[in-house]
């Protein structure tokens, strides 16, 4: 199987005075698994059903393989889907579910089980052909819904939050196995959801969404690691916003002053300049606590506030002689023979590279 | 759309357009033989003031009102001890049962008890205690009792549905939390039925209000209620306008008694 | 909370309330006297009604052609509206839940009156004819709602799962809507066919010389007085009823 490359083009979409979609342009290439991200009501799921035929733009154009395919009904798109609810049939058997598009092409019987058989075999539901929808579970009906979603050999299977429905392990493992299948089938998955960990884990690209706007779209390296705005750099995984005031600029770094926290260096990733005032962010993992002295350019020292033990890592509120409340986690790694482990009331002493931090803001000043 | 064209259709025609022809008619001239004259009157509202009218329509709305208070003052237990019954299943069937019965058998097998002919009175006659019969049948009593039992099944299904879906741990909640049976009873299972208990009065107090066939089998010349009234005019009487005042009458009753009913208990629960 | 002594109470006697009648009516079938005191036991009486009551089962053929056709009517356009306001997105769905409504709270003498004239007015001959079509009217809104109320233990992505797989719309109705609405498809045939049987109220207002009903039949015989052949019939038709109620149980929660 090969898939398309999709295009989405300017395309705009609104419920009565609700505009769902804003002006939303997207490249997504041949093959790709690509996830569109974003908390409930940003548009995702909308944009998903412009792709699958389901819903049509009120302007704006979705190309598959470089032509448009607005004018083609959802059942004649090379585009399946797999529902939040899987909506498989439930009159039929999980045979019949899978083989529904391939009756409709009036195949012959015996191509139909070779090719039904197939699709459970990839799947994985094996002895279940003959099961109604009802009886099976959670984890076997996105089997089903994905095997019958596959059955009409799309160019571009389109994935509308398929595990959220299922419980925390279950998911994971299902990630995976979803993971497996794109490399399998090699067509383009559109995947949408608004988990950031389910995006970041399996995509090659991601597109977040907010407002019916694509805010940011990146590697899940790059959406992590050096997000657009506040709303990506809060939105995807948990961060240190600080606002600060630059006071010095030179070619790589820059010094500001912040509230709370006095002065420090970081990265140059945006062009300022003296007296602007920008918003930071600093992942709590990138930074270093001990409750000894630290070495570093940006060094402080703290008292830690609150302190939630997680298993595999803990996480510190460490409040700043200043005043701000720093989030850190603290990775387990050699736990118990760490030189003392930090609990709360604990006078710490906290740092981070000035390479780790993000400026997502930038008011001229 | 298309789908549903129809059914709309049909509805529109046999059902909306008699109603407003049957409220044109109230405003025209009656004509002898049945009928109307297309000229407008007031006579078919005119005739309705007068005291045999009043008594008529007075006596239709206590009699449904304290057949329906009856009915779900019976409903309520029963329909709570099916809820929470281990036979809940069998014993709604029992409940069914009746409800699916043909009406007219059901008024039947209560002339047959209680009628001047039927099991009772011979018995009493055969044991010598009355020379011809005790008049059980033909008040508004027996009109009440045979209401009662028309609609009993009616106001229980609405309730037993309401209560089954509640959670039992509310009223574990409240009994851990200090109240008496009784009082979990009217402060928490009451508030929380509130949509079954509409329903119930509605099934109840709808068809009571508007019953041609108990009063005219069960009830004598002082239990005639509206129903048999708008039968009179039609057929006896041939006064078309009237008939369709009397209705028109009814009609807007039931529709206001509805709606002030739903708004206000919607208000309640939003409250 | 169990429930308490009080409500075991009431509910035994209501239930001793709702059968008492009905059981003395089924005794009394088989009593071989006229009168309605205990002589003995004799089929007589159902005897009667299968030999010599012509009028009786005519109008029980009568009963029988009207509710099988306007039940299959009834649910097949009520079918048909469920999926329409369960599948279109059209203006209005308020307006046809209001006409479906008004025919369930309207008194059932209102419909029969309003019909009445409306039959007479359009110059119309009462006959089985009219009574088809008030009991096609008075069945409709509950075939809708039966209809629905099973479409809506389904969401509306499985209909769009039918379009995305390649299925045109004659398709999805046929493949996919229809066969999971059958079960309330059948309950609404059954609901229908209960009502229709059961009807007295309206029917006797669009009734004519000729179209006599079993209830109407009935209802002539109960105001003649009580006899044992309406304890026969009325213990037959009861049979029938537990009968159906029995079958129609998987059903019933599409009903309520």
């Amino acid at each position: 199987m090969l898939g398309s490359s999709v295009e989405i083009r300017n395309v705009d979409k609104f419920f009565g005075d609700f505009q769902a979609l804003d002006k939303v342009n997207l490249q997504i290439k041949r093959g790709e698994f690509f996830s569109l991200l974003g908390p409930s009501g940003c548009g995702k799921t909308t944009l998903l059903r412009i792709i699958a035929g389901l819903e049509y733009p009120d302007s704006g154009d979705v190309l598959f393989d470089g032509i448009s395919v607005v004018s083609i009904p959802a059942n004649k798109r090379e585009a399946n889907t797999i529902f939040q609810n899987y909506a498989l049939f439930p009159h039929l058997t999980v045979f019949e579910n899978i083989a529904f598009s391939l009756r409709l092409k009036k195949m012959s019987e015996n191509e139909i089980r070779e090719k039904v058989e197939k699709l459970i075999n990839l799947v994985r539901l094996e002895g279940q052909e003959n099961k109604k929808p009802i009886q099976l579970s959670g984890g076997q009906r996105q089997r089903v819904a994905i095997a019958r979603a596959l059955a009409n050999e799309p160019k571009v299977l389109l994935l509308d939050e398929p595990v959220s429905a299922l419980d925390a392990k279950l998911r994971q493992e299902l990630l995976l196995e979803l993971d497996n299948l794109h490399d399998q089938v090699g067509i383009t998955f559109i995947y949408v959801t608004h988990d950031q960990a389910e995006a970041i884990s399996v995509s090659d690209h991601v597109a977040v969404m907010n407002n019916g706007r694509i805010v940011q779209i990146g590697t899940p390296y790059e959406i992590y690691e050096s997000p657009a705005d506040r709303f990506v750099a809060t939105f995807i995984g948990e961060t240190n916003l600080m606002k600060a005031e630059v006071v010095d600029v030179n070619d790589e770094f820059i010094r500001v002053i912040a509230k709370g926290l006095g002065e420090f260096s970081c990265y140059k990733d945006k062009e300022v300049s003296k007296g602007d005032k920008i918003l930071l962010t600093l992942r709590p993992e990138k930074i270093k606590i001990s409750t000894k002295p630290l070495e570093g350019i940006n060094s402080f020292h703290g008292v830690v506030e609150e302190e939630i033990y997680m298993g595999y890592q803990t996480k510190y509120f460490v409040r700043l002689d200043e005043g701000y409340i720093l989030k850190i986690y603290k990775q387990h790694v050699n736990y118990l023979l760490d030189e003392k482990i930090i609990h709360w009331k604990d006078e710490v002493f906290v740092t981070w590279n000035p390479n780790d931090s993000f400026i997502v803001e930038v008011e001229k000043g | 759309m298309k789908y549903i064209t129809a059914y709309t259709l049909w509805l529109v025609v046999f059902f909306v357009i008699p109603l407003i022809i049957i409220l044109s008619f109230s405003f025209l001239e009656k004509t002898p033989y049945g009928g109307v004259n297309f000229s407008f009157s007031l006579e078919g509202y005119k005739s309705l003031l007068t005291i045999g009218y009043l008594r008529i329509l007075w006596r239709t709305v206590w009699i449904s009102i304290i057949s329906t208070f009856i009915t779900i003052i019976f409903a309520l237990p029963t329909a709570y001890y099916i809820a929470k019954s281990k036979f809940k299943n069998f014993l709604l069937l029992l409940v069914v049962i009746p409800f699916w019965t043909n009406s007219l058998i059901r008024i039947y097998a209560w002339i047959f008890v209680l009628g001047n002919n039927g099991i009772i009175n011979q018995f009493l006659k055969l044991i010598g205690l009355v020379d011809s019969h005790i008049q059980f049948l033909y008040n508004p009593w027996a009109v009440i009792l045979v209401i009662v039992y028309t609609y009993l099944p009616y106001a229980i299904i609405p309730l037993y549905a309401a209560i089954e879906r509640l959670d039992n741990s509310i009223f574990e909640a409240a009994l851990d939390l200090g109240c008496s049976k009784r009082k979990a009873f009217f402060k928490v299972l009451i508030p929380n039925i509130k949509a079954g208990l509409v329903a119930s009065i509605i099934f109840v107090l709808i068809p009571a209000m508007g019953s041609y066939a108990i009063p005219d089998l069960v009830g004598g010349v002082n239990s005639k209620m509206i129903g048999n009234e708008i039968a009179r005019q039609l057929t006896t009487a041939k006064n078309w306008p009237a008939a369709s005042a009397i209705s028109s009458i009814l009609t807007l009753i039931t529709l206001l008694g509805v709606i002030i009913f739903v708004k206000s208990s919607k208000k309640e629960v939003l409250n | 909370m169990n429930p308490g002594k009080f409500s075991r109470l009431i509910t035994f006697l209501i239930l001793i309330f709702f059968y008492i009648p009905i059981f003395v009516v089924i005794m009394f079938s088989f009593n071989a006297s006229k009168s309605p005191v205990w002589v003995g036991f004799s089929f007589m009486w159902y005897k009667e009604l299968f030999t010599s009551s012509y009028t009786i089962w005519k109008a029980f053929l009568n009963s029988i052609i009207v509710a099988i056709s306007a039940s299959f009517v009834a649910t097949v356009l009520g079918t048909l509206g469920a999926i329409g306001l369960y599948w279109g997105k059209f203006k209005g769905k308020d307006y046809i839940w209001i006409i479906s409504y008004l025919p369930l709270i309207i008194p059932d003498i209102i419909i029969g009156v309003s019909l009445l004239i409306f039959f007479v007015f359009i110059k119309m001959k009462l006959s089985l004819l009219t009574i088809f079509i008030a009991h096609v009217t008075f069945s409709l809104p509950y075939a809708l709602m039966i209809v629905f109320s099973r479409l809506q233990d389904f969401e509306y992505s499985i209909i769009e799962a039918a379009y995305d797989l390649g299925a045109t719309e004659e398709i999805a109705l046929f493949k996919v809507i229809v066969p999971i609405s059958f079960p309330g498809i059948l309950a609404a045939f059954f609901m229908s066919l209960t009502l229709s049987i059961d009807d007295f109220v309206i029917t006797f207002f669009v009734a004519g010389p000729g179209s006599t009903t079993l209830p109407l039949k009935i209802y002539s015989m109960i105001r003649f007085g009580i006899s044992p052949t309406i304890n026969a019939i009325s213990t037959l038709m009861l049979v029938g009823t537990i009968v159906m109620s029995i079958f129609m149980r998987k059903y019933l929660r599409y009903i309520f």
